[in-house]
């Protein structure tokens, strides 16, 4: 289904109705799953995903008789001085809009897993958990796009319920441009947050920052743009990143102040000074 | 049979403490829950706006699970046994015919999934188990006929979205009959056998289980529940260390009787609890077969007993006679008295079964 481009040029607006530079509606929650050592749930549009860490635990046979090998792991093995980042999705069959198959080692979702696992390992500090793992399992609800950088967000989401040590929130979201790698239009804006028709049609990218930083920690294109188009999208894409963090940690402040309302936890002696709101 | 691969780490004298109090009249459970009590739960339906039906539960342990149910249409095969005269039978269990097996193709088996669910080793018995039970109720099958040309084929995918705490067939067939609940097929509009025409209106998509005015269902889906026995107790939706002592394990599938008006509904639902009928029993094989045994003091070297030259002590131990107060796997089949008790007691009016359909009733449906 060929996307209307024609009428973005009239009216500036996108086939949802969204500005160039307007994220979809977003929204998640944190401990969504009591059983879970940190569990998120995030959606970014239509777009949704679930997530659930276990750990920093043991390797080998995992807790709630798990089995199988962890998959889109980063550096292997129990003997290694770092926390292993074992990172798994799976994509439910009801997810987009014709039902499919979920396959067994498709290649797109390996490259996802090995994606958000460097990308994670990166930014949690590791080093503190020697010879243990941190599993990280993603579901995907409903797909519209952007599903990288809704796992990413959901992943770091999970990870700071774990209460891993991190430097930073790792968000992501994703940023295209409105005409095609082949016309030669100098008009062409660039496109925040992508949704799925927009994605099969224009070129884009995803792009993950650490929090409020400039630092870019992922970095995926996978279709054919012009490089003179590049600058500008990046540029869109880490800026709606910021975006996406100060809504990630309202998410986690708002959940915090409850969660210290209810007297769920004890304030701590530092707590006071924070400022809780 | 089953198994329950995930085994609870307990010792033979804890094994034998909590069989010993759930034989008790009335037993105590660890988490003090009555013999018939449910664990509570939180549900709600149509969370995912791009399926025909979903529904979510999260059981009070954390254990959690979604099901997304998606419908195409298919066209059904010449030779498809019975299924050309729609006044014929339809044939019982799942392989009375080809054509309900091309009907649900087998999908809950494919259907489950999750990271957790690798570790299970009775993924497909789980699936066949819930794809079972709504066979044979026979009136699913029906409800997914278009005209003699064309009938829907349904998915239903299960995701597991929690480690495994306890043996999760409550749980996913719950969370089934919600979602199944909750399903819209859209309105046929076109007539007869010509191609199947479908109005776009989503509003006016009528339930693939049909309901009254006032948003209740006239027919339900069925349930699995889980059900042991220790002793002559019997012991409902038993937890993972709960049924690591069992004597039994029933997963007991009861689908409700159908009844002919709505005023029958009404009377029956209201005063007298629900007809339920049993339409499927699956034995599970409890983990409890598989613990190692206690020594009793009189055989225990440690404490003063002749040391047993034998390489195994523990092999001796099972073979000898049962001692108050130390643990023995239970071995050998159920007794016959013990297994009816099990079933009749799913199937009492006003019982764990109504409980629960009740509880499922209660939970708004908005698809």
């Amino acid at each position: 289904m060929p996307l209307d481009t024609s009428a973005y040029g009239l009216a500036l607006l996108r086939v949802d109705g969204r500005r160039w530079n307007e994220l979809r509606r977003m929204h998640a929650q944190i401990r969504t799953q009591a059983a879970a050592d940190g569990s998120s749930y995030l959606e970014m549009g239509h777009t949704k995903v679930m997530c659930v860490v276990t750990g920093p635990s043991e390797p080998g046979p995992r807790r709630g008789g798990l089995g199988g090998t962890a998959s889109g792991g980063g550096a292997s093995s129990a003997q290694s001085k770092d926390a292993e980042v074992a990172v798994s999705i799976v994509v439910a069959g009801f997810s987009s809009v014709d039902r499919k198959r979920p396959g067994r080692g498709d290649k797109r979702i390996l490259e996802l897993q090995s994606t958000i696992s460097s990308a994670l390992a990166a930014s949690l500090h590791t080093h503190l958990f020697p010879h243990s793992t941190i599993s990280i399992s993603l579901h995907v609800l409903s797909q519209d796009g952007s599903l990288l950088a809704a796992l990413i967000n959901a992943a770091t989401l999970a990870c700071v319920d774990a209460g891993i040590p991190m430097t930073d929130y790792v968000v992501a979201c994703t940023a295209g441009s409105t005409s095609t790698y082949a016309a030669n239009d100098e008009a062409a804006d660039p496109l925040l947050d992508l949704n799925h028709q927009e994605e099969q049609e224009l070129p884009g990218l995803t792009v993950a920052t650490l929090g409020q930083t400039d630092r870019v920690a992922v970095l995926v294109c996978e279709s054919r743009v012009q490089v003179s188009r590049l600058e500008g999208m990046l540029a869109v894409g880490v800026d709606g990143c910021k975006q996406v963090r100060e809504i990630l940690d309202r998410v986690v402040r708002d959940k915090g102040h409850r969660m210290l309302l209810e007297g769920t936890v004890e304030r701590g002696a530092g707590l006071d000074d924070m400022e809780v709101d | 049979m089953a198994s329950t691969t995930q085994h609870a780490l307990l010792s033979p004298a804890e094994l034998a403490y909590l069989h010993a109090s759930l034989s008790l009249t009335p037993p105590i459970r660890p988490d003090g829950r009555s013999a018939t009590q449910f664990r509570p739960l939180a549900a709600e339906t149509g969370i995912l706006p791009g399926t025909n039906g979903s529904a979510r539960i999260c059981f009070a342990d954390g254990t959690e699970a979604i099901v997304g149910v998606k419908a195409e249409v298919e066209r059904t095969r010449r030779g498809d046994g019975g299924r050309e005269d729609d006044g014929g039978e339809l044939g019982g269990g799942g392989g009375g015919g080809g054509g309900l097996g091309s009907r649900l193709e087998g999908d809950f088996v494919e259907g489950l999934e999750g990271d957790f669910v690798e570790g299970l080793e009775g993924t497909v018995f789980l699936g066949a188990m819930l794809a079972e039970a709504l066979l044979a109720s026979g009136e699913f099958a029906k409800k997914l006929w278009i005209n003699r040309r064309f009938h829907w084929k349904l998915y239903l995918d299960i995701l597991l979205i929690s480690p495994p705490l306890s043996y999760p067939l409550p749980l996913l067939s719950l969370t089934t009959h919600l979602a199944l609940l909750a399903t819209r097929l859209p309105r046929l509009k076109s007539e007869g056998d010509e191609d199947p025409f479908f109005d776009d209106d989503w509003a006016a998509a009528p339930y693939l289980y049909t309901r009254t005015k006032d948003g209740k269902a006239t027919s339900r889906p069925p349930v699995s529940l889980l059900v042991m026995a220790v002793g002559n107790n019997i012991i409902f939706d038993p937890s993972k260390e709960e049924l690591a002592v069992a004597d039994v394990a029933l997963a007991v599938s009861v689908g409700e009787e159908t009844t002919k008006t709505d005023e029958e509904v009404d009377e029956s639902s209201s005063s007298l609890g629900r007809n339920l009928r049993l339409l499927s029993v699956r034995t599970i094989d409890p983990p409890s077969r598989l613990t190692p045994p206690g020594v009793p003091n009189a055989t225990n070297s440690a404490y003063g007993a002749a040391a047993t030259t034998q390489k195994q002590p523990e092999a001796r131990a099972a073979e000898s006679e049962a001692v108050e107060g130390v643990w023995k796997a239970p071995r050998g089949g159920a007794k016959a008295l013990v297994m009816a008790a099990l079933v009749q007691k799913s199937l009492v009016r006003g019982g764990v079964a109504d409980e629960v359909l009740d509880a499922l009733d209660a939970v708004d449906l908005v698809a």
